[in-house]
């Protein structure tokens, strides 16, 4: 009896360890990433940016970590990874989440990305950072008290080496519901940091009822005030984008419109605009819609300071999907990438303007991948400006662009 | 040993109905040519499909009032479609699916590349959801994007029942 008993519990054992592989292997069907580890192959989403002495670094989710490895020869051999989360978390995957990184001058590297805390995937922005230029990262913290759900953080070092965070925040959810109304989507938080990314200052509201799931896109003016465009939520549901720009890091300016697309819709976009500011002070503006008064992507500056948009500009074949912008104030002028797919291949587009926007060059495919991918990102180093991008099938590319951008 | 293997047996055959239980809620792969397939399979018939996924606020809200219309039109077939970009999480899905009274549907999951999966169904549907298409049994189909108004969904399923009269 005492050996039927003893096999009973290896028998559960066994069957228990079967439901965890069995589990893994369900979390891996049909997902977004090639493998299930760690590595940068295995990752789903990566994100890139050069330090100011021009090394690149790396931070991407695979595994369920997050890890960060830098390069000295722009992207053509990398550092072994270092693990920023030791333990394997329930990352947020959500398509316009990511891991944030930002590097200061001294080499501080500021990290930030989110967590899915419970079943009803309520999310969390955890922070972290590293002193000893990326050796090793402290664990990994909240970055507000606030229980309610939190996502799509973006990070930035201003010029004077203070963070500035902003996501977007649940927490007035509960006493509206609870005084029996109806609330929407989330609402735009921010705080910032004088330690480098060591520590957080209290979170302040910048806007209540925005959209709850699309990134938000985050610059600095010349004037080093922070800048966020996002997609709110305007009168009667309708889903547009709007840019704040703060009188310093701890101080919200207005919401103005960038554009009346009229896009009413009780629904998560999942795609999120892009911002870039150029040294002359020029906002520019890209994003997704599907509105009444257009559809597809579209790009608009603004000469003054975010007050008014020029009119929208359509990007890419419209009968190829354009999707995921992003825009790079760069050293050769403006750069635009996106994706289109074409019913069987992802393919990067690029194009360049030399005058602020005004006029754009052809747009010419530049890499293309015939399974999932992540978003295109460019980044620079101050000379030249690459493309980073992450496909499962071809692993992670990271491809100069050519001199003239 | 052989009473050990024996008790192994016993034990598995006791649990294996138990787990199969559990996930009762059959959750069909939606792979490359499925949307075909399914709307082969519903030709003739009023349905309605719902694209959905478990991280999206506002399918949380809606999902529950569907399968309260589910049960009370039966003659309309209901099909839900997981369409969240990282379709890994069945065990959440079905979960949701059973909570909100949709375990009766014809249930499907987006399984690979999901871009592609949304091409073959509409090319010009980036992938915000939910999304409800109410297609009438001469295929005529309407796309409601975002939640859709469950009184919108009665008065077309008047409609199309009076249709067949």
């Amino acid at each position: 009896m005492q050996m039927f008993r003893t096999t009973l519990i290896a028998a559960a054992a066994l069957l228990v360890g079967q439901g965890g592989a069995l589990a893994q292997m369900q979390h891996q069907h049909g997902s977004e990433a090639a493998c299930d580890g760690p590595e940068l192959r295995c990752a789903s989403k990566v994100t890139a940016v050069f330090a100011s002495d021009g090394t690149l670094w790396l931070a991407w989710m695979a595994g369920g970590k997050i890890s960060v490895a830098s390069s000295r020869d722009a992207g053509k051999s990398f550092s072994p990874p270092v693990a920023a989360t030791p333990e394997r978390l329930n990352l947020d995957w959500g398509p316009d989440a990511r891991p944030k990184i930002a590097i200061d001058r001294k080499g501080r590297i500021a990290l930030a990305f989110s967590i899915f805390k419970d079943k009803a995937f309520n999310g969390q922005v955890l922070f972290a950072r590293s002193d000893d230029g990326g050796k090793s990262f402290a664990a990994a913290r909240p970055i507000t008290d606030s229980y309610e759900s939190q996502r799509f953080e973006a990070i930035a070092f201003d010029n004077n080496g203070e963070v500035f965070a902003a996501w977007l925040d649940k927490r007035n959810r509960v006493p509206v519901q609870q005084a029996g109304s109806k609330y929407e989507g989330a609402a735009l938080f921010f705080a910032s940091s004088k330690d480098g990314g060591a520590s957080y200052s209290d979170a302040r509201m910048a806007i209540d009822n925005t959209c709850e799931c699309c990134r938000l896109g985050l610059a600095f003016d010349p004037q080093n005030r922070p800048v966020v465009v996002f997609r709110n939520i305007f009168e009667g549901g309708v889903r547009d984008h709007a840019v704040i720009t703060f009188a310093d890091p701890a101080t919200a300016g207005e919401p103005r419109r960038v554009s009346i697309d009229d896009w009413q819709i009780a629904a998560c976009p999942h795609h999120g605009p892009s911002l870039a500011i150029a040294a002359n002070g020029i906002y520019h503006v890209s994003w997704f819609t599907n509105g009444k008064a257009r559809k597809g992507l579209f790009y608009a500056s603004s000469r003054d300071g975010g007050k008014s948009f020029s009119a929208p500009s359509a990007i890419g074949d419209p009968k190829r999907s354009p999707s995921r912008p992003y825009l790079l104030a760069g050293p050769h002028g403006l750069v635009m990438a996106w994706k289109e797919f074409d019913g069987e291949k992802t393919t990067v587009k690029l194009m360049t303007s030399a005058d602020d926007g005004q006029s754009w060059t052809e747009p010419r495919a530049i890499a293309e991948t015939s399974d999932t991918s992540d978003h295109p990102l460019l980044v620079t180093d101050g000379r030249r400006t690459y493309l980073s991008w992450m496909t499962k099938v071809d692993g992670y590319r990271f491809i100069p662009i050519g001199d003239q951008s | 040993m052989r009473r050990e293997f024996l008790a192994i047996a016993l034990l598995l055959a006791l649990l294996e109905p138990a787990s199969a239980q559990a996930s009762e809620t059959e959750l069909k792969p939606f792979g490359r040519g499925s949307w075909q397939e399914l709307m082969k399979a519903h030709s003739g018939r009023p349905t309605i499909v719902h694209f959905w996924g478990v991280t999206c606020g506002p399918c949380k809200v809606e999902l529950p009032q569907l399968g309260a219309f589910m049960k009370d039109h039966p003659g309309i077939d209901m099909v839900t479609i997981s369409a969240d970009f990282v379709p890994d999480l069945p065990a959440a899905t079905r979960a949701m699916l059973e909570r909100s009274g949709l375990a009766p549907a014809e249930n499907w999951i987006f399984d690979g590349f999901a871009d592609r999966l949304r091409f073959e169904i509409d090319p010009t549907w980036q992938g915000d959801i939910p999304r409800t298409l109410l297609i009438t049994r001469e295929g005529e189909m309407t796309t409601i994007e975002g939640s859709a108004e469950i009184a919108d969904l009665e008065q077309w399923t008047v409609r199309q029942l009076a249709a067949r009269k």
